[in-house]
């Protein structure tokens, strides 16, 4: 059994470390890439979006390289994601790849039921090894998300423009190197040091930019054109609440408990969203009306067609608190100039409101 | 007397009966919107984002020519129906997103229809809807059951007598002028069978008069709602396993039906943007091109589609039909 996995920003890091601790054999798909969007988009239905197709080609390219069983994000009452992996497999199949497809529900399973997925792919190994694996690869996960968090503040101020960029990169190999706990607490702590002492212009006050959307196109870089490097070089601050290792925390762990953290978010958008809308449709609609004060802007990524996030934005414009929104819709046609000069006249007019601001 | 317009869009064909019954019997008046109208399309595109899908820009002009004409609009969130199956995200958002874009508009009524919270949840549900016209729970209670009642005849009328959600709502309401509209066609050239969402198929305008052409160029046509709920499933079951989608059976359940038994060409309608039938669309495609027994076309319709596109679509597959149909007669004998 060779297993073989869908990309989705740095997660593959973590799983990595996981199957190597486990003894799974494993093949890691190239990470997103020209070809991935290709093959994704020539055998995908027409009307699909961007996380299916990026995904899609990730799974084909995994078989290409030999894996015979694939794993698949899905679940039932969250958007159309439930739906991806019965078919993907129909389509890996009617291309001749003899794959068994399994889904990972995200939404009912919880941590029990991952872990017993994972117990399945470990061919029944120990439990005590299996939750030792699973530990680790959490400890890297955080890691990571933690640099990450750093290189945003770094990102916008730096003197010269791609040095925390170089050195995130630099992490993130590291810690993919990195097989015990203490050399990764070690380069961790190594890294944030390095981003900390970066020449940094301290005068600087950059205009803060909240990212909100859909989880996927927020954290695949690719499907997003780098849309926070492109902002920090424009000097802007990125914050976003959106982090996989959130995302575990508290639907593995802490939402099992009754300790939601969108609470705050859903409770924001109430007046002018009822109810959950499935995929990230009231988390978008809340984190507007919660840092219309906080915030100079928001960007709203979301993927071509995606049916939660069309209502969301179909309902911004209409709440009381209001903050400048870009929309940016993902999917294969997207072009790099294009979104810059859009981002461009964004953090233009943010810097124009600003300056109004000011002067009153 | 309060008056409620319910828009004649989306979920109107599946559950209108069962509305307008509880409604009436609560004391309150029914007001239907007209037919879809290019002006309502283009009145509720105008309020929308470009890339929300064609049938919610329908409701939206639908709910547009209903302001000013009742006290409430009834839009319901409809999450699910049936246990772990969920709706598409525009159902659910529909109230919200009406409230948003229309401001104008009547007060809305919404109420949240989710199975899965549990039977005590649904009550309470009904209940609160009902607040709306009486204090008395008893009489909310009677109003719903006569509702139900209202949706299995409406349900058992069409099963029954092979008839499409607007013939039946024609005659329950007994408007029945339109009779010699479904008689029975002598000599038939094939059988098609159009599979797709009610609020696609019925609704004229959206579809340019598909269904009105086929029995025109003298075809049989066999709709989603001619099958009873059994074979729907067993179908559903044999090509998906369990259902994900609310309404997946009236697209892959019937698709993969009819393309096994039958029909001599199979035709699916969706709209372009539509999430779930992007999905469940090509499920049906891929089935009949590996069973290679039954022809399928599907169409994709938005606001650019021309009549004549369909036109020529719909001729080029009838002649393959036909030409196959000869065929096959000739190698019999």
């Amino acid at each position: 059994m060779r297993v073989g996995i869908p990309h989705m920003g740095n997660v593959y890091i973590p799983l990595k470390a996981l199957f190597d601790r486990l003894n799974i054999d494993y093949v890691i798909p190239p990470v997103n890439n020209q070809r991935t969007l290709s093959l994704g988009v020539r055998y995908s239905p027409e009307g699909l979006c961007i996380p299916f197709k990026l995904t899609l080609g990730n799974l084909i390219e995994a078989a290409e390289l030999g894996a015979d069983t694939l794993i698949m994000p899905g679940g039932t009452g969250i958007c159309r994601l439930g739906y991806y992996a019965k078919t993907q497999e129909q389509i890996i199949h009617d291309l001749g790849y003899n794959c068994e497809m399994v889904q990972l529900g995200v939404s009912e399973q919880k941590l029990f039921g991952l872990l017993k997925i994972i117990k399945r792919l470990s061919n029944y190994a120990p439990w005590a090894k299996i939750i030792s694996a699973f530990r680790f690869g959490l400890a890297k996960l955080n890691a990571l998300d933690r640099i990450e968090r750093v290189v945003q503040k770094v990102r916008p101020v730096e003197r010269i423009k791609g040095t925390a960029n170089r050195l995130y990169a630099k992490a993130i190999k590291a810690i993919d190197k990195a097989d015990d706990y203490a050399t990764l607490k070690k380069v961790q702590t190594d890294y944030i040091d390095q981003l900390n002492q970066v020449n940094k212009d301290n005068q600087a006050q950059p205009l803060i930019v909240g990212i909100t959307g859909e989880f996927y196109v927020v954290l695949e870089p690719f499907s997003n054109l780098d849309v926070e490097s492109e902002l920090g070089k424009l000097g802007v601050e990125v914050r976003r609440t959106t982090f996989v290792s959130e995302w575990t925390k508290f639907s593995l762990f802490l939402n099992p408990l009754g300790v939601n953290e969108k609470t705050r978010i859903h409770k924001a958008a109430l007046p002018y969203l009822r109810r959950d809308i499935g995929g990230d449709g009231w988390e978008s609609v809340g984190e507007k009306v919660l840092h219309a004060k906080e915030y100079d802007g928001l960007i709203h990524l979301a993927p071509f067609t995606c049916m939660p996030e069309i209502i969301a934005q179909n309902i911004m414009p209409s709440t009381k608190e209001t903050i400048p929104v870009l929309t940016i819709l993902c999917d294969e046609q997207i072009a790099k100039p294009g979104m810059l000069t859009r981002l461009e006249a964004f953090v233009d007019l943010l810097e124009r409101k600003r300056r109004k601001g000011n002067n009153r | 007397m309060i008056r409620i317009g319910i828009p004649t869009a989306l979920l109107y064909y599946q559950y209108y009966p069962m509305w307008k019954t509880f409604f009436e019997e609560l004391g309150a008046e029914v007001v239907v919107s007209p037919p879809t109208t290019q002006d309502m399309l283009v009145a509720g595109s105008s309020r929308v984002v470009a890339d929300t899908c064609l049938p919610v820009k329908i409701f939206l002009g639908h709910v547009l020519s209903l302001v000013g004409k009742c006290d409430y609009i009834f839009i319901p969130a409809v999450r699910s129906v049936k246990s772990r199956v969920y709706n598409c995200s525009k159902f659910l958002g529909l109230p919200d997103m009406t409230r948003a874009v229309i401001p104008e508009s009547s007060p809305i009524l919404d109420i949240d229809i989710d199975v899965n919270k549990g039977k005590r949840n649904l009550h309470q549900a009904i209940y609160q809807l009902g607040r709306h016209f009486t204090w008395n729970p008893f009489k909310v209670r009677q109003a719903s059951l006569a509702a139900w009642q209202a949706h299995l005849n409406y349900h058992e009328l069409m099963s029954s007598n092979n008839l499409t959600p607007p013939q039946a709502i024609e005659r329950i309401s007994g408007t029945t002028e339109s009779e010699a509209n479904s008689s029975y066609i002598s000599s038939t050239q094939a059988t098609i069978a159009v599979i797709g969402h009610p609020y696609l198929l019925y609704d004229e305008h959206i579809n340019h008069r598909f269904i009105s052409r086929l029995k025109q160029a003298h075809n049989n046509v066999l709709t989603p709602e001619m099958l009873s709920a059994e074979e729907l499933q067993s179908a559903t079951a044999r090509l998906v396993g369990r259902a994900y989608w609310t309404y997946e059976e009236e697209v892959v359940g019937a698709g993969d039906h009819y393309i096994q038994n039958g029909a001599d060409g199979v035709i699916g309608i969706m709209t372009f943007g539509c999430g779930p039938d992007s999905l469940m669309m090509d499920m049906v495609r891929r089935q009949a091109g590996r069973l290679k027994t039954t022809p399928f076309m599907s169409l994709t319709l938005e606001e650019h589609t021309s009549e004549a596109g369909i036109i020529t679509r719909l001729e080029a597959f009838l002649d393959m039909i036909h030409r196959r149909k000869r065929r096959q007669v000739t190698a019999c004998v």
